[in-house]
């Protein structure tokens, strides 16, 4: 099975207060810490595992900076044998077909049987880089999986989690690309010594010249996305106190769960 | 494997031990847990069995508290057979989350909190707080510990020393956020490899520092700095240490009047593990009108809180009562109003055992700095 496994370094915006930077259109990200995309990481975990079980090679693929190198490593430490960074400020990293486009452009022309990627992107939640990636590769996609298995025949049983918790589930031919849900297994951890035995493995930085993408199509001309402006959330207050005995409690949360149609 | 072994066996000095039983005899978990530390130092010297007993839930019950190695005759450390199971566990890198997300974000953040580095001095704020520089001379370099420096429930430690030492005009500067874990909770987790570089790179990034001696704030920090690195160009120092130097000194002024009973809870990493008994006390009997009360397991038999050993990201399989349970009703029945520790870990553990016992109205959990940022003049 030969797989390639693409990861996004994604900033922690939980902890960091958020601030728009005065061109209106990034954040300030001095303040946050970094890290492999929640999702990626467990894509980058079902890689590991479908390679432990069927043999094979995982390559990873990722769009970032040098400082992403300690993600990449990481991914390397659990098992993925090679990876390529390509890095490449005229890419529009704001709309996911131009980043789709890229990243299929890394893959084209070699062989492949999956392609797995994280569902989301805790950054900009487009969720739709991976679908896009299937359509530029040309080939079959099952999004949102939550339990992946390998059959005989070039074939993998994926089990989609949908809206309102129904399982859909779908055969795929191979090659295909599936987008990875939260949850479909536990990632381990990389080990130092892990991490320390991975600067052996081969890390290929490239720009779009080397993969042979051409950087007027990926650029923000081509994008038909335009970031117009960011805004943080105004805050507003709308939470109720109830008072009274528990019995008074209770009657009055049914109520207002009653006239807001809630129940 | 037999290389591996040998290794195991030599690095935990296994065939020196003569199963006296006195390491689990004074054992706190084994009240709670299955845990039997003796049987661990047995089975660990049979090569074949190490992958099997690296399996065990109890490994991870074992709070690195020392007590064993305090009461080895033969000098042995019993828990770091456990610590070496662990170290098995964590190459294979399947550990709890918690675990792992921990672990990562020391390496990634240099605290095991998954906080931004950048934040690791937001505390500060407000403060006048002098900072430390490469070059500079300072007598007291103080080293905050990860757990202060992120959680409010505990800043106060830091907050409120910088008032006294301003106050005082004690000649010290505390480090910015280019501070990074000492690596406490890396060795009792297990993950060899990541503390061999913390040790490197703490180690280089403090011998840069033109200072006397290091303060820390937390006893695992001074524990850990005292035990395992060999090459820091500078004595290591708890902050109770340089107060109680204050305090004899005379550049303590005392204000209000507390009249309470107060307990102190000793820390395992203070006391048994770094042998600072005295100091805590004398600061505690020296606040006005406090009384001091003493466990009756305390100083080196002082039980454990259940903080250290990585047990802060690791729940015991047991449903047992907890030792801080067991700790805050023994200060119950004591009448102690107070329950005074020294230690962050200590203050988190004990305070949400006396909370869960419903003594939140009559009792308090109390770092012996919170006492004294309301009764020292500052």
């Amino acid at each position: 099975m030969k797989t390639f496994v693409c990861i996004k370094y994604v900033p922690d915006t939980s902890e960091a207060e958020v601030k728009v930077n005065p061109d209106g259109v990034t954040v300030d990200s001095s303040r946050f810490s970094f890290d492999i995309n929640d999702a990626d990481n467990y894509a980058v975990e079902e890689s590991v595992l479908i390679k432990e079980a069927e043999e094979g090679e995982v390559t990873v693929v990722s769009i970032g900076p040098k400082q992403s190198d300690v993600m990449i490593r990481m991914a390397m430490a659990k098992g993925c044998d090679q990876a390529v960074r390509i890095e490449d400020d005229r890419i529009a990293g704001y709309d996911p077909l131009m980043v789709a486009k890229v990243l299929a452009g890394a893959i084209k022309g070699q062989e492949f049987d999956l392609v797995l990627t994280g569902c989301m992107a805790s950054d900009d939640w487009h969720m739709s880089t991976g679908v896009a990636m299937a359509e530029e590769l040309g080939v079959n996609h099952a999004s949102m999986v939550k339990k992946l298995e390998v059959l005989d025949g070039g074939k993998v049983k994926a089990y989609r989690e949908l809206e309102g918790g129904l399982m859909e589930v779908v055969e795929v031919e191979l090659p295909a690309v599936i987008t990875i849900q939260t949850g479909i297994n536990e990632p381990r951890y990389a080990p130092i010594r892990g991490i320390r035995e991975a600067q052996k493995k081969e890390l290929k930085v490239v720009s779009l010249d080397d993969i042979g993408v051409d950087p007027a199509a990926v650029g923000p001309d081509a994008s038909q996305v335009i970031l117009e402006a960011l805004s943080i959330p105004e805050v507003v207050s709308a939470a109720e106190f109830i008072e009274g005995e528990p019995d008074e409690k209770a009657a009055k949360l049914a109520s207002i769960l009653v006239k807001g149609g809630l129940v | 494997m037999s290389t591996e072994c040998q290794t195991f066996t030599e690095k935990y000095d296994l065939l020196g031990c003569i199963q006296c039983g006195r390491c689990t005899g004074g054992c706190p978990v084994t009240v709670r847990a299955n845990l039997n530390v003796r049987r661990f130092v047995v089975d660990a010297s049979y090569e074949d069995k190490l992958e099997e007993l690296a399996k065990l839930a109890e490994i991870w019950d074992c709070t690195a508290c020392h007590t064993c190695a305090v009461r080895c005759p033969k000098g042995l450390k019993p828990l770091e057979v456990l610590l070496g199971l662990r170290a098995m566990i964590i190459e294979s890198g399947k550990v709890e989350p918690t675990v792992r997300d921990a672990l990562q974000s020391v390496l990634l953040e240099g605290n095991p909190w998954e906080k931004s580095r950048a934040a690791r001095s937001d505390w500060m704020e407000g403060l006048d707080v002098k900072i430390a520089e490469p070059g500079v001379a300072v007598e007291n370099l103080f080293f905050v510990c990860c757990t202060i420096a992120y959680d409010p429930r505990v800043q106060a430690t830091a907050k409120n020393i910088v008032k006294i030492l301003n106050k005082a005009g004690v000649d010290y500067a505390f480090l910015d956020e280019s501070e990074s874990c000492c690596g406490s909770e890396v060795f009792t987790l297990g993950e060899e490899g990541l503390f061999e570089m913390l040790v490197e790179d703490n180690t280089e990034f403090l011998n840069e520092y033109q200072a006397k001696r290091i303060v820390t704030l937390s006893p695992h920090c001074f524990t850990t700095y005292n035990a395992h690195y060999p090459d820091l160009n500078k004595p290591v120092i708890h902050y109770t240490q340089l107060l109680d130097e204050m305090l004899k000194d005379g550049r303590l002024t005392w204000k209000g009047d507390l009249q309470k009973k107060i307990v102190f809870h000793d820390p395992c990493y203070l006391g048994k593990q770094g042998g600072v008994y005295d100091e805590p006390r004398q600061l505690l009997k020296n606040i006005p009108g406090a009384e001091l009360l003493e466990f009756e397991r305390r100083r080196e038999r002082s039980l454990c809180c259940e903080g250290g050993g990585g047990k802060m990201w690791v729940e015991s399989e047991s449903k047992k009562e907890r030792l801080a349970d067991t700790r805050i009703k023994d200060a119950k029945a004591l009448g102690a109003d107070i329950v005074a520790v020294a230690c962050p870990f200590c203050v988190l553990t004990l305070e949400d055992a006396m909370k869960g016992l419903g003594f939140e109205e009559e009792m308090r959990v109390a770092e012996i700095m919170e006492l004294l940022g309301e009764f020292v003049e500052v």
